[in-house]
């Protein structure tokens, strides 16, 4: 039996080993413990299965987390280096020539107006 | 991290702080140059490159945070305060519209009939699609304390349906508000009673958009398992402004839409 704490009652609860430790990235295929719950049809019990049966997707997390830990010295903005320097040069970009056409603007702006 | 001997966050140097100020910078001039010779187009690029700098950075802290790890305790402990900080500026920037709105309703002019509602004004009815606007945020106020607490449980399937339901109730107010704005009797234009209802119930709506893409964002990132039940500070940052929107809602609709009918 293992114990779980549930903020919400403040108290020790009962859990499954997988609900009482499933740190991020862990992927146990074989569950310890499998309640036999009888349905008049037999369902999987999802929170006691495998973690093989993802819900909405698979966990990439820990294949991101590899790749941006890489030692290499790159700038966490551009560390996924294609896409994220194509979308850093594009704001630069139009950083410094928004900038030069605000003031080109603001200078046409403050001429005096010829009647 | 390796090697540091402190807990603390030492960022990348990043561009977005720049980016950001001359998107700002570009807003604002843009407002000029739009309302003296009616072009767009500063405007325009000051709001792509405002776009583009949020959602650069904001990917930033992401991968900074869930992928690098850098939010240690005393990292999310700045974070706590950062957003606190930030949410009481907000209710300090509606106060100033509650002061407007109290400023011109407790002792109302002659020019407006000496009464409130001023004379020829036909408010809303607060009982109808108003009261139906506070029971939905009410409502999505107890999806988002589930949603939080089935993230702290573990339970994925949960999280992300209550998360989706408060999105949906937010869309909802939305989609309802703007319809009571198409069909109001009064616009904006109208003294000070327009003034003040559209710019507190319009500001207001600005935030319940903004407090609605967060969400979508915890959403997307709760789906993609950023979350974990000990660490989930871009959610709880995200609740907190959703329940200031729904408070402000709350004092918006006793004091405008009741009291002021």
């Amino acid at each position: 039996m293992y114990y779980k704490f549930s903020r919400f009652t403040q108290r020790l609860t009962g859990a499954a080993s997988s609900t009482a430790h499933s740190p991020q990235g862990l992927r146990s295929n074989i569950p310890s413990e499998s309640p036999t719950i009888v349905f008049a049809t037999p369902t999987k019990v999802v929170s006691q299965s495998s973690h093989a049966v993802e819900y909405m997707g698979v966990n990439k997390v820990p294949d991101l987390q590899r790749i941006f830990q890489a030692s290499d010295e790159i700038p966490v903005h551009l560390k996924r280096v294609v896409p994220d320097r194509l979308l850093y040069r594009t704001t630069m970009a139009l950083t410094v020539g928004g900038a030069l056409y605000c003031l080109v603007a603001l200078y046409i702006a403050a001429q005096p107006k010829n009647k | 991290m390796a090697h540091q001997a402190h807990a603390y966050h030492m960022v990348d140097p990043s561009p977005w702080p720049l980016t950001g100020a001359v998107g700002a910078l570009l807003m604002t001039s843009g407002l000029a140059i739009w309302f003296h010779f009616h072009s767009t187009t500063l405007l325009t690029l000051g709001l792509i490159l405002l776009l583009l700098t949020m959602y650069q950075w904001w990917r930033d802290i992401i991968r900074e945070g869930t992928f690098q790890g850098h939010h240690t305790p005393p990292v999310q402990k700045g974070l706590r305060y950062g957003m606190i900080l930030f949410i009481t500026s907000e209710v300090f920037f509606f106060l100033g519209f509650f002061w407007a709105f109290y400023h011109s309703s407790l002792a109302p002019t002659p020019e407006l009939g000496g009464c409130w509602p001023p004379t020829g004004i036909t408010p809303l009815d607060p009982f109808e699609v108003p009261l139906l606007n506070t029971a939905v945020l009410l409502a999505s106020g107890v999806t988002v304390t589930w949603a939080h607490h089935s993230i702290m449980e573990g339970e994925r399937k949960q999280a992300i349906q209550s998360l989706a339901l408060t999105i949906i109730l937010g869309l909802y107010f939305t989609a309802l508000q703007a319809m009571e704005y198409y069909e109001a009797p009064f616009t904006i234009a109208d003294g000070v009673y327009g003034s003040t209802f559209f710019v507190a119930t319009g500001f207001h709506g600005l935030h319940v958009i903004i407090g609605s893409s967060f969400l979508a964002v915890c959403l997307l990132r709760q789906i993609q398992y950023h979350f974990t039940s000990e660490h989930h500070f871009g959610f709880e940052a995200a609740a907190w402004y959703w329940h200031f929107v729904d408070v402000v809602w709350l004092f918006l609709y006793v004091s405008i839409y009741w009291w002021g009918s």
